[in-house]
């Protein structure tokens, strides 16, 4: 795990691949703060504040600054920052908790979550990304038109619901596997057990083979 | 290794190396002490210099983004960034943004340092500089950023002004990049930085080989296609050529007084990023 930690952040920096991942997700945060159409999202408490993000699976941090001014509000992503307001450190599989509506004090007792600095920049941070509306279907419409713009959701939409579906019957399968077929299944100790007694009649069989093989020769030297 | 003889004439190119391999850098210092100085393989009289790198980039200044991303295929967004990223820069600050041309690096220090801050243009070239001002503006992007025409060498700042100094890309035209060094310094404040984002040597001699090719014969063609002006481009890679190497950088930056320098190199050395502090 090391050596791979190790080789990943070797091959991000040669490859500049922080900047790469910066830069996409600046181009991205700004674009959609661009479609918002909740003009009630007030970004004044986090201006020039600095939100950092140390995620497990990552070799960079991800460094989020919001910059205000009277024409726009934009965000600024960098992989690395000597100062930060609020610094969480986490995993991805944590972050989808939070999204989950998971209670962040929980996951800092259960040591999910590990926060340093001021805790409510991360609360406004996820309170604006939380408020922020965008009405997709409309954006699309301009660039495809209305017809297709409608044919594409509608198919995206019974994609969606055809991989919830099948989300749920592997969850379904898997439960049964773990509650009913799992106790069928031959443990490691019983294979083991069987192993031995099949080695011990082997060692029987040849034993009575090396008996026979005597009393065959004792009868043919009679 | 040979060096180019420093009392050829500024026209004569026969004596002029081919690639970086055959260029000394060393010969720099020899063409100080004669006040000549180099206008890429040229070898030229001192104070011709600023108005011959003058010539070059009032002639690129429209084409010089769409140059950039064309020459670079993008990269040299990502050189910036990783420069940005490693300036530690924070709100309040004050950054001189040097050589900064068309403002790339002065558009995100301006959005980082905020309102309490504040962020200097300069450029020696008056036409980079408007290119810089106009893009900047289109932006939206005038709350804290000023414009000063500065040569690099006699920076009309007073002492213990900035921060971070960065400069991107302009080291390599100055004329006299000790004295330069020297000026940055001054100007910073105790415990600020220096962030020198320039051309340098590759370290794998594969890759030396394919950047000369291209930097010598498909580098100026681009040139002359988009921006009408071969000539522009064909100085641009003998200069970085005749630039000093990344270790040489280093040592120079010691001599004017940085101390903790570093270097980073970025796409396997083709461009390398200096770091020193003034304490």
């Amino acid at each position: 795990m090391q050596a791979f930690t190790s080789l990943s952040t070797q091959l991000s920096k040669r490859f500049l691949l922080p900047q790469v991942a910066t830069a996409t997700l600046e181009l991205i945060i700004n674009k959609a703060l661009a479609l918002n159409n909740n003009k009630s999202v007030s970004f004044a408490a986090v201006a020039q504040k600095t939100l950092t993000l140390e995620l497990a699976e990552l070799p960079f941090t991800l460094c989020f600054t919001v910059n205000t001014s009277a024409s726009k509000t934009v965000v600024i992503v960098r992989s690395r920052s000597e100062f930060s307001d609020c610094t969480i450190n986490t995993s991805l599989n944590t972050l989808n908790k939070l999204k989950a509506n998971q209670s962040l004090t929980q996951l800092i007792k259960q040591d999910e979550l590990d926060v340093t600095g001021d805790i409510k920049i991360a609360q406004q941070f996820a309170n604006i990304a939380q408020s922020l509306e965008i009405d997709w279907q409309t954006e699309l419409a301009k660039h495809l038109g209305d017809v297709p713009t409608h044919k594409l959701l509608q198919f995206g939409n019974k994609i969606t619901k055809s991989l919830v579906g099948k989300g749920k019957q592997l969850e379904a399968d898997i439960g049964e596997y773990l509650v009913h077929e799992k106790r069928l299944v031959v443990t490691n100790s019983q294979i083991n057990a069987f192993n031995q007694k099949t080695k011990e009649v082997a060692s029987k069989v040849d034993t009575l083979s090396a008996r026979i093989d005597k009393l065959v020769a004792n009868i043919a030297n009679k | 290794m040979s060096s180019t003889d420093q009392n050829s004439p500024a026209s004569d190119l026969s004596t002029t190396p081919n690639t970086a391999t055959d260029v000394d850098t060393s010969v720099d210092t020899l063409a100080d002490d004669n006040s000549t100085t180099h206008f890429g393989y040229k070898t030229i009289e001192k104070d011709d210099k600023i108005s011959m790198v003058a010539g070059v980039f009032h002639s690129v200044a429209k084409q010089y983004d769409v140059m950039n991303d064309l020459m670079s295929f993008g990269i040299h967004r990502l050189w910036k960034r990783f420069t940005i990223d490693a300036s530690g820069v924070r709100p309040g600050n004050k950054v001189l943004d040097l050589a900064g041309g068309t403002g790339d690096l002065t558009a995100k220090f301006s959005q980082l340092v905020g309102r309490e801050g504040q962020v200097v243009l300069a450029d020696i070239n008056s036409s980079m500089l408007n290119v810089g001002r106009d893009k900047l503006r289109d932006k939206g992007l005038v709350q804290n950023i000023e414009y000063v025409q500065a040569n690099a060498e006699y920076l009309p700042f007073e002492e213990n002004t900035f921060d971070i100094v960065t400069i991107a890309f302009g080291l390599r035209n100055v004329t006299d990049k000790d004295k330069a060094l020297r000026s940055i310094y001054s100007v910073l404040k105790p415990g600020g930085r220096l962030l020198v984002l320039e051309f340098s040597k590759p370290e794998n001699e594969l890759l030396n080989k394919a950047y000369d090719f291209y930097s010598f014969n498909i580098l100026p063609k681009m040139g002359e296609l988009v921006a009408k002006d071969g000539e522009s481009y064909q100085y641009l890679a003998e200069s970085i050529r005749m630039h000093p190497d990344q270790e040489t950088l280093k040592g120079m930056m010691e001599n004017a007084g940085f101390e903790q320098t570093s270097f980073k190199n970025l796409t396997g050395g083709v461009v390398a990023l200096h770091k020193g502090y003034k304490f």
